[in-house]
């Protein structure tokens, strides 16, 4: 199958340029890891259904931002699909200066050279449509300007308890959302169940930061966005709790099938191994077999600063 | 599927990449988003398939390494190739069959 061929009526015309006929005239930002990311180019339903998904995190566009325009395009140029029961993925084709992708109702582009740039056309007008169409691109964005700052979003639970920190990593069903809630119930904060930021700046520690994209378990509440990563728990199901400690090999593997949309551009994967390589070798990672019982959540003691 | 011989002569696919992470590598199969982790021996063969040397070198180069039999190598070796080839990590250079 050709790129787009699965959204798009025409995948031949797919722009060529980030340009178009903007909704409006309309613009936010939103303050989230490697941002702001600025929108501009929306009505006031856009910007609304906007501000209601996001809330606090939005902000007024500043120069500066990580700036997306985004593009009125009409509906019938999208494939009708009946989605019931589907994975949705973004379909992605990766060049040495950017990326475009295809989604529902989507089509997008992110140009890396010489600035992260994006361009979202979309024929979503109302806001509650709207809204998710550009948190499915806003996802592909963060993981892109994340591996440009030293860091990366993976598809991961993360829980913090007090000083500690933890990523919870395994594929979809592995019980990520499990164990969130599991530790939630025990007193700790879940950041989100689905998708983290991690921080890998050369010299100093490892952190993890909060994006706001989540799973099945729902929005976190409010707490500090960012913590010093504490350990790395690759999740194994089990009947009982045990942690044992996996090499930074191990870690590294895991790190990188966690990493959405980029771990498949073969121009940026090099990076991102030298990046999840630096955290593995930083932080220390285990097997983490757990019950449903939630006595992990005692076995973690140990290992919290 | 050709044979494999001592003969063969391998290179790494170029849609992988591998990263030597203490001693065993990870290896990323970029058309399908997976990631493979080797040990020791297998990192030592994904270094030295360069598409130049043929398996019988391979050996030459870890018996020199590393106190095990010689013959017993040579079947590990070959053998690793072939799983190799068969998971999308190694391919055979053309002419450089037995």
């Amino acid at each position: 199958m050709t790129f787009a061929e699965g959204f798009l009526v025409n995948p031949d015309l797919f722009p060529g340029r980030r340009s178009g006929e903007p909704w409006g005239d309309r613009s936010l930002a939103l303050d989230i890891p490697g941002g702001p990311y600025t929108f501009s180019g929306l009505t006031l339903a856009q910007e609304e259904g906007v501000r209601c998904r996001f809330g606090d995190l939005c902000r007024p566009a500043a120069e500066g931002d990580v700036h997306t325009r985004v593009f009125a395009a009409p509906r019938e140029d999208f494939r009708e699909l009946d989605v019931r029961g589907w994975e949705y993925t973004l379909d992605m084709d990766h060049g040495p200066a950017g990326v475009r992708f295809a989604g529902l109702r989507l089509m997008a582009r992110l140009e890396l050279e010489p600035a992260l740039a994006g361009a979202l056309w979309t024929s979503e007008v109302a806001g509650d449509l709207f809204a998710p169409a550009l948190e499915n691109f806003l996802r592909a964005l963060t993981s892109y300007r994340l591996l440009e700052r030293d860091g990366a979003v993976l598809h991961a639970a993360g829980v913090v308890d007090g000083e500690a920190a933890f990523l919870f990593l395994g594929p979809s069903g592995a019980g990520k959302t499990t164990v969130s809630r599991l530790c939630r119930e025990r007193g700790g904060t879940v950041l989100s169940d689905d998708l983290n930021a991690v921080a890998v700046p050369s010299g100093s520690s490892a952190r993890v930061e909060k994006l706001p994209f989540t799973g099945d378990l729902g929005e976190a509440g409010a707490g500090p966005a960012s913590h010093r990563l504490t350990a790395l728990l690759r999740l194994v199901q089990g009947t009982e709790d045990r942690l044992a400690p996996i090499s930074p090999a191990r870690a590294l593997a895991a790190l990188v099938a966690a990493a959405p949309y980029v771990n498949r551009d073969p121009w940026r994967r090099d990076r991102l191994m030298a990046t999840l390589e630096r955290l593995a070798r930083a932080v220390p990672a285990y097997d983490l077999t757990f019950s449903l019982g939630g006595g992990f959540w005692d076995i973690l003691k140990p290992l919290r600063p | 599927m050709t044979e494999i011989a001592l003969s063969s002569v391998f290179k790494r696919r170029s849609d992988i990449r591998y990263r030597r992470v203490e001693d065993e590598a990870v290896v990323l199969r970029q058309s399908a988003a997976e990631v493979l982790v080797l040990n020791e021996v297998g990192a030592s063969v994904l270094d030295l398939a360069d598409g130049l040397r043929p398996v019988g070198a391979w050996t030459e180069e870890l018996a020199a390494r590393y106190e095990v039999d010689r013959e017993a190598l040579a079947r590990d070796v070959l053998e690793f190739a072939g799983e190799a080839r068969e998971a999308g990590l190694l391919e055979l250079v053309e002419g450089g069959g037995p």
